[in-house]
């Protein structure tokens, strides 16, 4: 029997007793009540019997002279009161009598001696009457003593029927005198039992209310310990079902509904295979008879699928057997377990060597492309120090800067030489990245490195390429534009006029594809970040003074001339100065050739923010605004049909961007119209930056 | 005192071409006497005999570059004094670091003027020659 059961009973048992306690009680007070009623009526019927005597008694007295009594009374109108009582009296005892109630047998004869009683004193009275009459009339002593005699003789009758009354009261006294001791003593057991009962009510009530009590404790226990579990059961992580003996779902918590898409109610009293995919159903069909833990493949009822995990337990609930099934959606592990898979194929085939250290720098693990590219294999290397593959190629200082940047940012990349188990030094792309714990702690670092012996090869080869090129096209060209040139000049003998302007013409256009390849290997060796930078702290004034020089006779040719506003001597950058020169050429023939025929150009360095901006600025015609966004594009000419501004590639200002790009600066422009155009570049301010970030880059 | 003058130059350029457009820009226009020859070998043939005053070299050149015909050369008593200048289609930053550190007074890149090359060279000669002379003092 379970506890909820025998908590039932119990609470029925206690309530059965209350009630019949309560009966008990109702039925002993409704004793008393009546023992009491008859108590009362005894007493009533005996002071109405008293009633209907009593007065006659005191009548009675003897030596009395009874008609002087029955004159006074007469006089005083007392024995027609007597009357009046006593048929009141006698009328209630009728009633009695009529309605059948208790103990009417105690006065039976009584009616028939007051009856005669009452005639009798009638009589008397009349008797009475009768000698006051003749004795007013005067009558004859005779006349009334015949009266006095009658009277007599009725009174006689009278006291006879009276006597036999007040016989018959008190024998009724005895028997009602037994009768009341009878009430009374059934009445004081009937208040004993009652105490008694009392008593045995307020020790049950007692007892029931600890009984209630301690039932309700334990009810609100079982449900509280009921809600609890129901709590537990519909927030678990994993979904639980209950199958009967039949194989039928009895009982889906809120996961399994979650999981499997669906309520309880549409799946209690369903087969729990239904919720297996037919595919794994064979699988689940072996295990059912025992525990089991093992993957399924979980069919929601809209029919798709999903990996799952049944751990099967076999218990007994109110003797009948129950199959308890713990149910885990796996799809997210199984995701990590892919993911994991992935990694771990990606780390097996990846043609990137890869070696994980632990926070020591000490060697755990490496992959089959470490192993390609550096000739040792894993089980040669683990716990060891990277160090082993150093070639000296790099001095301590660079491993320090190594170090450095790891520690501060956790992570360092860049190119160094190693050396493989063969001796052999080779050049490698080297990714190191410091892997933490939650807590921010490193545990490993995670070196990634490839091999970059082929594209070095590349590099050197596409160097050389950009080298022969540039080489072989300015060769012949250099023939040309020099022919031209001596021929233009009369070294080979005058010209004629015509002649003169056709070498001129050709010489320009030799001139304008020197520009072209230059740009075009500039841009290419920017492009391919093979242009070299040689960065040093420079006096921007300078710059700006030689680039002025430089180009004063270009202006010259168009009639421009180049004016440098008041310098600022503590303006120093680091930059090339060879390639910040190309940047103010550029920008300078630029302004020249839009300039208009007796303008300046105008050179000035000012300060913003953090920052040194130098600018030129020419009084041209401006640049439309539909030309602005392709100001810095390859090849762009706002009108390439000028030919006082033509001459131009249409490279330099994106070659101009690149380098200051690339020197870490920006570059821009403002035109109005008709009125100026001014480009400026910004370059950061020397002191900010602190001389060990001079790099050479190339 | 008689200001020194530029008049013998060597000159080392395997194009013949732009050979004969520099001889004829440095002869006709600068009034140089110039020894031109097309390779290191033929200007170790040359050197002695000449004595030049400055080493004008190409330096692509096959076989021995124009780096490698200086350091050749300098071992020439002949030469070894003469400075040099550099006269390349290839040339970048690091390069000009490069040739500067040997010694090469100047780098003149083609295609250049011819006639402004004979002005270039004394120029950069004369510089040279006056920056010898400040530090003699």
């Amino acid at each position: 029997m379970n506890i909820q059961k025998r908590h039932n009973l119990e609470y029925l048992a206690a309530w059965l007793l209350i009630l019949a306690f309560f009966a008990w009680t109702a039925n002993l007070l409704l004793n008393v009540q009546s023992d009491w009623a008859q108590s009362n009526e005894i007493t009533r019927i005996d002071q109405d019997v008293h009633a209907l005597f009593d007065p006659w008694r005191d009548l009675n007295r003897p030596g009395n002279d009874v008609l002087e009594n029955y004159e006074v009374e007469i006089q005083t109108n007392s024995f027609e009161r007597y009357l009046v009582e006593y048929s009141a009296a006698r009328a209630r005892l009728e009633v009695h009598r009529a309605a059948k109630m208790p103990m009417t047998d105690f006065y039976v004869g009584m009616d028939e001696a007051a009856a005669t009683a009452e005639v009798l004193a009638s009589r008397v009275l009349q008797l009475a009457a009768e000698r006051e009459a003749l004795r007013l009339s005067g009558a004859a002593p005779d006349s009334i003593r015949l009266v006095e005699t009658e009277a007599a003789t009725t009174m006689a009758r009278m006291d006879q029927a009276f006597q036999s009354g007040l016989d018959l009261i008190a024998n009724m006294d005895v028997r009602l005198d037994g009768r009341l001791r009878e009430l009374v003593a059934s009445r004081r057991a009937s208040i004993g039992s009652l105490y008694l009962i009392l008593l045995v009510a307020l020790l049950g009530s007692v007892f029931s209310l600890v009984l209630l009590r301690r039932t309700a404790i334990q009810g609100e226990a079982l449900r509280s310990s009921a809600e609890r579990i129901n709590a537990i059961v519909n927030n678990v992580v994993d979904g639980i079902i209950s199958v009967d003996d039949a194989g039928n779902v009895e009982s889906f918590n809120r996961t399994a509904e979650r999981m499997f898409g669906c309520d309880a109610e549409q799946i209690v009293g369903l087969p729990f295979i239904d919720l297996i995919d037919p595919e794994s159903r064979e699988q689940y069909n072996e295990i059912t008879l025992d525990y089991d833990e093992s993957e399924y493949l979980g069919r929601r009822l809209d029919a798709s699928e999903f990996p799952m995990e049944i751990a099967a337990t076999r218990i007994e609930v109110d003797a009948r057997p129950l199959l308890v099934y713990i149910v885990r959606d796996i799809t997210e592990r199984k995701h990590a377990e892919e993911r994991l898979r992935l990694a771990a194929s990606v780390f097996e085939n990846t043609t990137e060597g890869i070696m994980i250290t632990d926070q020591d720098a000490a060697i755990q693990s490496t992959n089959p492309a470490f192993t390609a590219i550096t000739g040792f294999t894993a089980e040669e290397v683990i716990g060891k120090n990277p160090r082993i593959l150093q070639s000296g190629a790099q001095s301590a200082d660079f491993y320090e800067a190594m170090w450095e940047s790891i520690t501060a940012t956790g992570h360092w990349q860049g190119e160094l030489n190693n050396r493989r188990k063969n001796g052999e030094i080779y050049p490698q792309w080297l990714n190191i990245n410091a892997i933490r714990d939650a807590r921010g702690r490193v545990t490993n670092y995670v070196g990634v490195t490839f091999d970059i012996t082929e594209l070095k090869a590349s590099e050197r080869m596409k160097d050389e390429f950009i080298a022969t090129v540039s080489h072989e096209l300015r060769t012949p060209l250099t023939s040309i534009h020099g022919s031209l040139r001596l021929l233009g000049g009369g070294v080979a003998g005058e010209l004629s006029e015509e002649s003169a302007r056709l070498v001129r013409i050709a010489d320009d256009n030799s001139q304008r594809l020197v520009r072209l390849i230059d740009d075009i290997l500039n841009i290419a060796k920017i492009e391919a970040e093979k242009m070299r930078f040689l960065l040093q702290p420079l006096a921007i004034d300078d710059v700006i003074g030689r680039a002025i020089e430089a180009n004063r006779d270009f202006a010259q040719q168009y009639d421009v001339r180049l004016h440098a506003e008041q310098g600022i001597r503590e303006a120093r950058v680091l930059a090339d100065k060879d390639r910040l020169m190309q940047v103010l050429a550029n920008l300078l023939s630029n302004a020249v050739k839009h300039s208009p025929s007796g303008g300046v150009v105008r050179v000035s360095v000012q300060r913003q923010s953090e920052y040194w901006r130098v600018s030129v600025v020419d009084n041209g015609p401006g640049i439309p605004d539909s030309f602005h966004d392709k100001v810095f594009s390859k090849f762009a000419q706002a009108d390439g049909t000028d030919r006082r501004q033509g001459g131009g590639t249409g490279l330099g200002l994106s070659i101009c961007k690149a380098i200051i790009d690339r020197l870490g600066g920006r570059i821009g422009f403002d035109s109005e119209p008709g009125v100026r155009t001014s480009f400026y570049f910004d370059l950061p301010v020397m002191q900010r930056q602190a001389m060990a970030d001079v790099v050479v880059s190339g | 005192m008689k200001q020194a003058t530029l008049s013998r130059i060597l000159y080392v350029e395997d194009d013949p071409d732009i050979r004969e457009l520099v001889t004829m820009s440095l002869q006709l226009i600068g009034k140089f006497q110039v020894a031109a020859c097309d390779s290191c070998a033929a200007a170790l043939d040359l050197v002695d005999e000449f004595s030049p005053e400055l080493l004008l070299l190409d330096v692509m050149m096959p076989d021995v570059d124009g780096p490698a015909t200086l350091q050749v050369l300098r071992e020439r008593v002949s030469a070894e004094n003469a400075p040099a200048i550099f006269i390349t289609a290839k040339v970048d930053a690091g390069d000009m670091q490069r040739y500067r550190k040997m010694g090469v007074l100047d780098v003149i890149v083609k295609p250049f003027d011819p006639m402004l090359l004979s002005s270039q060279v004394e120029q950069i000669w004369r510089s040279n020659r006056s920056n010898l002379n400040d530090n003699n003092k």
